[in-house]
């Protein structure tokens, strides 16, 4: 009985052992069943075939179990071509889901030639082929399989060492398929008659599993494919500081703070301008008056030529009445006896001589409708201020109603500023007074002119934009005569109202004078007049 | 009197120079690129696939003797290096006649290219040989023994024997040629 029990149990663990060899799934890719397989699935023709190295040749096919026989019952026979059959002894094995393979075993063959293949089963063929047996090689995988960092970033060397077989290691291609670890699409690299190669374009710092298989060329060898080696694990050196980065990094930094040095050194006036702006000093304006002075106006104003500047319209410029404002009270076409301003001493005896003669033309030439030349002492006062305001220097910075009025006037023989104009204007005024200019006019036009031509511009004729007109004045209903004079220091505009004043008049004739002058400076008030009369 | 003998003497001595070839040919660089091989065969293997696919004007008029493909490689390990070039160079020989012949009788134009290849390729061979220090043997008239050869009677067997010639035979005495071992090792 416990023999018994020990038999039983012994058979019994033997055919588990049997089933868990024979059921157990192939894991080696060197083993014999992993090609088995492989072949099963790749290979169409029977029997199928392959040959492992130089002298051996394996041949298999497959049969259900149910309809398989005895092996004694099959047949393999083989013949090289031109030459004569001979037998390949069977072997049987059992392999998964109920099927029965035999297997025939070679161990010389010879290659380049062809070989016919007959399987018999009770003198029956059931399988047919002919082959090349160095058409049909099965290698095993390469060995040894190594996976190394370059010095390079991105990269990876593999090497490996090929199969051992003679005279065919020059035919042979190699596939490495390398992909990161944690996911991604394998990537396979050809490789030709060599045994190692380097991996290139790989993320840094990755871990890349890597595996080979190796085949024959199929010039003149071929065969399948071998199977995959085990994978090997590698991590690629991680992203590092490449100094060829840094350094071009470096030199973009410089060049583009050079650029902006070079620019803002360029610019700097504007720059500084912007960032910085220049408060206003008007030290130019006022000479010693900050220096000398220490900032004391009165004593500055004590010290200097204080009898233009005597106007207590002048201590407040912004709330000084423009003379437009002061001209306005004046009413010229009315009869208004004085002006408000005082006129200088020294002006008043050539004023006066000059407003006699005038008032004695006006008289004289008066037309209907003129009733504005009646009036005399307005006009003379008038013309006294212009001729004052002519005397002044234009460069003048400040403005004030003498200076602008001054300036108006340019007949009289001082000269302040040199420029041509003024000095043009004194050229007229060594031949005749202006009043003279003005009725002289009226005599003849061509002396006009001659004076015209004489003066040798175009701002000379501002004299005689004084002259008497010819024709009748247009009547106009009274009104103001506006001079408002805005100096900002050489340049004085007029801005002149209609009116059937005197210098209404004069504007017309100076516009008639002018009309064909080419203005291309700062010109005198007189040609400003015009100017704005045509703006009117 | 003194100047005949004088140039009567240097032409002695160039003719003796001449007559004794002191300047021997410089040796070939060996061609050890199994590329080259491998070119030829890749057109070999063309005009065998153009002659399966041709139907007239590409046969035999007569069997050619061929040599054998056939490697065993115990019997092939166990010859030396000289026997192999023998067997080599007269399986060459062979073939090149063969094919001549072939070409004479085929009348496609496509197959007259391919083995106007063919035959050039063979004298090819014959120099790759020679540039590997391989000693020239040329075979005697009716050509090597029957046990290295034998007789086909189709242009398609012909093609198949000088593919498989060059394939396997000729690969493996370059391959395994001395000359190249040593820049190799």
């Amino acid at each position: 009985m416990k023999s018994d029990n020990l038999k039983r149990s012994l058979g019994f663990c033997m055919v588990l052992l049997v089933q868990l060899s024979q059921s157990s799934a192939p894991k080696n890719p060197q083993d014999f069943q992993y090609k088995v397989s492989m072949l099963l699935r790749e290979e169409p023709a029977n029997p199928k075939c392959f040959a492992e190295g130089r002298k051996d040749f394996t041949c298999f096919w497959e049969e259900d179990e149910a309809t398989a026989g005895h092996v004694g019952q099959y047949s393999f026979t083989y013949a090289y071509q031109n030459e004569n059959s001979s037998r390949c002894p069977l072997r049987t094995h059992r392999a998964a889901d109920g099927k029965r393979l035999f297997i025939c075993q070679l161990n010389r063959t010879q290659m380049f030639i062809q070989m016919h293949i007959k399987v018999e089963r009770e003198s029956v063929t059931i399988h047919n082929r002919s082959l090349l047996v160095e058409l049909a090689f099965l290698l095993d995988p390469p060995r040894n399989l190594s996976v190394s960092q370059t010095e390079q970033q991105g990269q990876l060397r593999v090497s490996w060492v090929p199969p051992e077989v003679k005279y065919m290691s020059d035919s042979m291609m190699y596939e490495v398929s390398y992909a990161p670890a944690n996911g991604g699409l394998p990537q396979v690299e050809e490789v030709q008659a060599r045994s190692e190669v380097v991996l290139r374009g790989l993320s840094p710092g990755t871990i890349y599993m890597v595996r080979a298989r190796g085949k024959l060329d199929g010039i003149s060898y071929n065969g399948y494919w071998s199977a995959w080696t085990q994978p090997v694990s590698m991590e690629t050196p991680p992203a590092g500081f490449d100094i060829l980065i840094i350094f071009l990094v470096a030199i973009i930094s410089v060049i583009v703070f050079l650029l902006s040095v070079t620019l803002i050194m360029s610019h700097r006036r504007f720059i500084k301008k912007k960032i910085w702006p220049a408060i206003p000093n008007p030290e130019s304006k006022f000479q010693g008056l900050f220096t000398v002075y220490g900032g004391d106006f009165r004593e500055w104003l004590g010290h200097t030529n204080g009898s233009l500047w005597l106007r207590p319209a002048f201590f407040s410029s912004e709330e000084c009445p423009s003379p437009l404002e002061v001209l306005s009270e004046l009413s010229l076409c009315s009869q208004l006896p004085t002006p408000p301003l005082p006129l200088k001493a020294s002006r008043a005896g050539p004023v006066e001589r000059q407003g006699e003669e005038k008032s004695s033309r006006k008289e004289e030439e008066a037309s209907g409708g003129m009733g504005v030349w009646r009036e005399p002492p307005h006009d003379h006062w008038l013309m006294e201020q212009l001729r004052a305001f002519n005397r002044l220097a234009l460069p003048s910075s400040q403005s004030s109603l003498l200076e602008s009025q001054d300036a108006y006037v340019t007949l009289d023989a001082q000269q302040q500023a040199s420029t041509e104009v003024e000095e043009h204007l004194d050229d007229i005024m060594e031949e005749s007074s202006p009043l003279e200019v003005l009725f002289a006019s009226s005599e003849s036009r061509s002396d006009l002119g001659s004076m015209q031509r004489s003066s040798g511009s175009g701002r000379l004729s501002s004299g005689s934009s004084l002259e008497y007109p010819n024709h009748t004045w247009p009547p106009k209903g009274p009104g103001y005569t506006y001079m408002a004079v805005a100096d900002s220091g050489v340049s004085m505009d007029y801005s002149a109202m209609s009116s059937g004043c005197v210098n209404v008049v004069r504007k017309t004739q100076v516009y008639n004078e002018y009309k064909n002058e080419i203005w291309s400076e700062p010109r005198p008030v007189l040609t400003r007049q015009s100017q704005v009369y045509n703006g009117w | 009197m003194s100047q005949k003998i004088v140039r009567g003497l240097f032409a002695l001595l160039l003719i003796v120079l001449e007559w004794t070839q002191p300047c021997l040919p410089s040796p070939l660089r060996p061609v050890c690129d199994l590329r080259v091989l491998n070119h030829f065969i890749k057109e070999a293997r063309d005009a065998e696939t153009a002659m399966r696919s041709c139907l007239e004007g590409c046969s035999l008029s007569e069997s050619v003797t061929v040599p054998q493909t056939r490697v065993d490689f115990d019997i092939w390990e166990r010859k030396t290096a000289e026997v192999q070039a023998q067997e080599v160079q007269s399986g060459l020989w062979l073939l090149h006649q063969a094919l001549s012949l072939l070409q004479s009788s085929v009348t496609n134009t496509a197959l007259q290219s391919h083995l106007d290849n063919s035959l050039r390729n063979l004298l090819s061979t014959n120099a790759v040989l020679r540039s590997l220090n391989f000693q020239e043997y040329v075979p005697t008239d009716g050509g090597p023994d029957g046990e290295d050869t034998w007789r086909v009677s189709t242009a398609t067997e012909l093609l198949q024997v000088y593919v498989n010639f060059l394939r396997g035979k000729v690969h493996l005495l370059l391959s395994g040629a001395q000359a190249c071992q040593q820049d190799v090792s």
